[in-house]
């Protein structure tokens, strides 16, 4: 007899992530990821100067808004094969990356370190043992007994207060939370400390784009900043070396902080590292363009787990992408019958309810060659290890063996195909992103010191009709914007976003998505209290936040797990 | 003293971009004295946490959903919005407002003083306009968060020449094809 277990934020109007588990056995044996609002957001983008697009589609999402907009003047330099200048080049990078380096710190300390960090543990710690431990793990400066303790007496005062607060849904004390007491203390002080460094790096992308959120200095064919290392209003040598400062200060945070905890985390959850794997199809694009059309990172696509016969992409528009990518809504609430490429996507809502073996969400179902594929970091990693790409190759070696020397498991890079894994991946790819932020600046310095104030090629709008694909691979994986223009003007245009590949439904053939897939025969402690659901899922960094955001005064109850 | 005034919504969605229209407003109609910071926040989710901290006081405008006529403003004091439940976090990035307080609470770094000013949406249809109804409140909610900034004792006046008011997203025309240097 199985027992079926929703989990739904209920009574907020905005779309959101609703799950499904049938659990037999303590363990999942069926699920279904579903959104719950409609996304026809594209179609008030129809008829519109393509130069205008990007305003528009950075409010597709209140917390991506940078990528999206990013997405969609690429979608339309592709069209017009337009060329973008070095300087402009190198400044989207710059904020591409701060942007990342943000997210990733916020997804791990704000949105997932409370899934395996038990905060009713922290007052029985040692901060003294704390210390001693954290001072093995790394050489960050703020890792005093002192820091461990003013951390530790936050939380005593809330548990005193008997007023939880911000941890009043924490599933605490449920039996798959098993770090010691100082781990704990760790992973929690460093979650107070992020706060800085999340605000650091958000300031790299307003001083570079004018203003956080909503950047306000891209257009079609580059950027709006004018450049000028010695004129007071421009973008100059001042603006410049606070950014460097601002990155120094959140990349050592990354490296000492970030990528540390999560491997010493990972470390002692070793289970967690055969759950949670899922579609082994993976999929990323190349992205931070460098001169002479080569990439910083790279992309393709891995099949059926078979790293070593890993296909990369040349560009970030490959043909084979181009070609590869379509929707269908065989289970999603629109009109239509078989797949449809982007660019002939069509948006038509047909809602039904709730129904797990015919229409059950309000996402279409992406795929590429006609397979569902996994995006996100670990997809990142995955294709770049398997091209031997240097920098990944590095980071990746070095979050295993810091894996090793702290839980003594034996780690791999085949164990990174978990839950635990995406982790590990995000961590990873962070830390790249570190390393290469300053090679980036530095390179616009170079450039701009050469003489080069260039930022704009004007773009020019054919007659007849063009097609364009923008990609960006964000922070939660492959982005694209797909675009047909015909004189000037939007004639179709369609976001095939992260969170569409991974929570997808299942296609014509019945084959699950992503979360779907990553759930099945997850062990349940205790199915009242699906902790073990949540942490696969918030793996993959989730996000359907591209809805309305209306606030509910009436004070119901804002999440309901209901187990049936 | 530093206050955020700060326009919540999406403004694809109907009346749910009244929170950055209203702002827009404010800072094309007035001056305020420093320390006050005006902004079309989107729809930040924890974001928010970065916005607030710091701040003596926080005036958020944001479209609600309770049980009252379209077009109603209601304020909401900080007791108010701490009334709800933290959700489970299942889609990490949902709105989190309650959440962001709490969190700026725990790390010692919260506004003493949270107001939402509310305004009961007609329509979160896809579309960039207001509706009739919400429009008509505009003033309304002006004047509510100005005499808030006068509890507060912050000083602002008219602007003898209103600014160009920046609401893009309702105009077919937009300042993307603008010159750039």
């Amino acid at each position: 007899m199985s027992q079926r277990i929703t989990i739904d934020p209920i009574t907020r109007i905005e779309g959101h992530l609703r799950i499904d588990v049938e659990v037999e056995n303590n363990a999942v044996s069926n699920a279904w990821a579903s959104c719950t609002m409609w996304r026809g957001i594209e179609n008030i983008l129809k008829g519109r100067d393509p130069r205008d697009a990007w305003l528009f589609t950075q409010r597709f999402c209140g917390v991506c808004t940078t990528v999206h907009a990013m997405a969609s003047v690429r979608a339309v330099e592709d069209a017009l094969k337009l060329e973008v200048p070095r300087n402009a080049q190198y400044i989207r990078n710059l904020i591409l990356i701060a942007h990342a380096l943000h997210d990733h710190i916020v997804h791990f300390y704000q949105l997932s370190a409370l899934d395996w960090v038990d905060v009713m543990q922290i007052p029985k710690a040692d901060p003294a043992a704390t210390a001693k431990l954290a001072e093995s793990l790394s050489p960050w400066t703020h890792n005093s007994k002192e820091e461990f303790q003013a951390a530790q007496s936050r939380v005593k005062a809330v548990a005193a207060s008997g007023q939880l607060g911000i941890f009043m849904n924490g599933y605490w004390g449920h039996p798959a939370m098993h770090l010691s007491p100082e781990v704990n203390l760790l992973a929690f002080t460093h979650y107070i400390q992020a706060l800085e460094y999340q605000r650091k790096a958000l300031q790299v992308v307003g001083i570079l784009g004018g203003k956080t959120p909503h950047i306000q200095n891209l257009t079609v064919g580059g950027v709006s900043n004018a450049v000028d290392l010695d004129s007071a209003s421009a973008l100059n040598m001042d603006k410049l070396e606070m950014i460097r400062v601002l990155l120094d200060e959140v990349v050592q945070f990354v490296d000492q902080v970030y990528f540390v905890d999560v491997c010493a985390v990972a470390a002692m959850y070793p289970e967690w590292f055969k759950i949670g794997k899922g579609v082994n199809n993976y999929l990323a694009v190349p992205d931070l363009p460098l001169d002479g059309g080569n990439y910083e990172l790279p992309g393709g696509y891995i099949l059926k787990g078979n790293i070593a016969g890993a296909h990369p992409f040349k560009t970030a528009s490959d043909q084979d992408f181009r070609d590869g990518v379509s929707e269908g809504v065989a289970h999603a609430y629109y009109h239509g019958n078989k797949p449809l490429h982007p660019w002939k996507g069509v948006t038509d809502p047909n809602f039904t309810d709730w129904n797990g073996d015919k229409k059950y969400s309000w996402v279409k179902a992406p795929r590429f060659n006609g397979q569902a594929m996994q995006v996100g970091p670990l997809a990142q990693v995955l294709v770049g290890f398997a091209q031997g790409h240097p920098l990944t190759v590095k980071y990746a070696t070095k979050a295993i063996e810091t894996i090793d020397a702290v839980g003594h498991i034996q780690a791999t890079p085949a164990m990174l195909e978990s839950t635990l894994g995406r982790h590990g991946a995000r961590a990873i790819r962070a830390a790249m992103l570190g390393e290469v932020a300053q090679k980036h600046l530095q390179l616009l310095i170079d450039n701009i010191a050469k003489g080069d104030t260039t930022v704009f090629n004007q773009p020019d709008f054919p007659s007849h009709e063009v097609e364009g694909v923008g990609t960006h691979e964000a922070p939660r994986g492959t982005l694209s914007h797909w675009i047909v223009i015909d004189d000037a003007k939007i004639k179709n245009y369609q976001a095939v976003v992260p969170s569409t590949w991974n929570a997808s439904p299942r296609d014509a053939s019945g084959a699950r998505g992503p979360y779907e897939a990553s759930l099945m025969n997850t062990p349940l402690a205790r199915p009242d209290e699906p902790l073990e659901v949540l942490r696969t899922v918030h793996s993959f960094d989730p996000c359907m936040a591209c809805a309305c955001h209306t606030f509910d005064p009436s004070g119901r109850e804002i999440a309901r797990v209901k187990v049936l | 003293m530093n206050i955020l005034i700060g326009g919540i919504g999406s403004v694809l969605l109907g009346d749910d971009g009244v929170g950055p229209y209203v702002a827009r407003l404010l800072e094309a109609r007035y001056v305020f004295e420093d320390g006050v910071e005006i902004d079309d926040l989107g729809t930040p989710a924890l974001d928010l946490i970065d916005r607030i901290s710091g701040k003596d006081a926080v005036i958020l405008i944001d479209s609600i959903n309770t049980d009252v006529a379209p077009g109603t403003v209601v304020l909401y004091r900080k007791a108010d919005i701490m009334r709800q439940r933290p959700a489970v976090r299942m889609d990490p990035h949902a709105p989190a407002l309650m959440e962001a307080i709490l969190s700026a609470e725990l790390f010692g770094v919260a506004p003493a003083e949270v107001l939402l000013v509310g305004i009961k949406a007609e329509s979160f249809d896809i579309g960039c306009n207001l509706s009739e109804t919400v429009s008509a409140s505009l003033d309304e909610v002006i004047a509510l968060v100005l005499a808030e900034l006068d509890q507060f004792h912050i000083e602002y006046r008219l602007r003898e020449h209103p600014a160009e008011v920046g609401i893009w997203w309702t105009r077919q025309e937009t300042p993307a094809s603008r010159v750039v240097r």
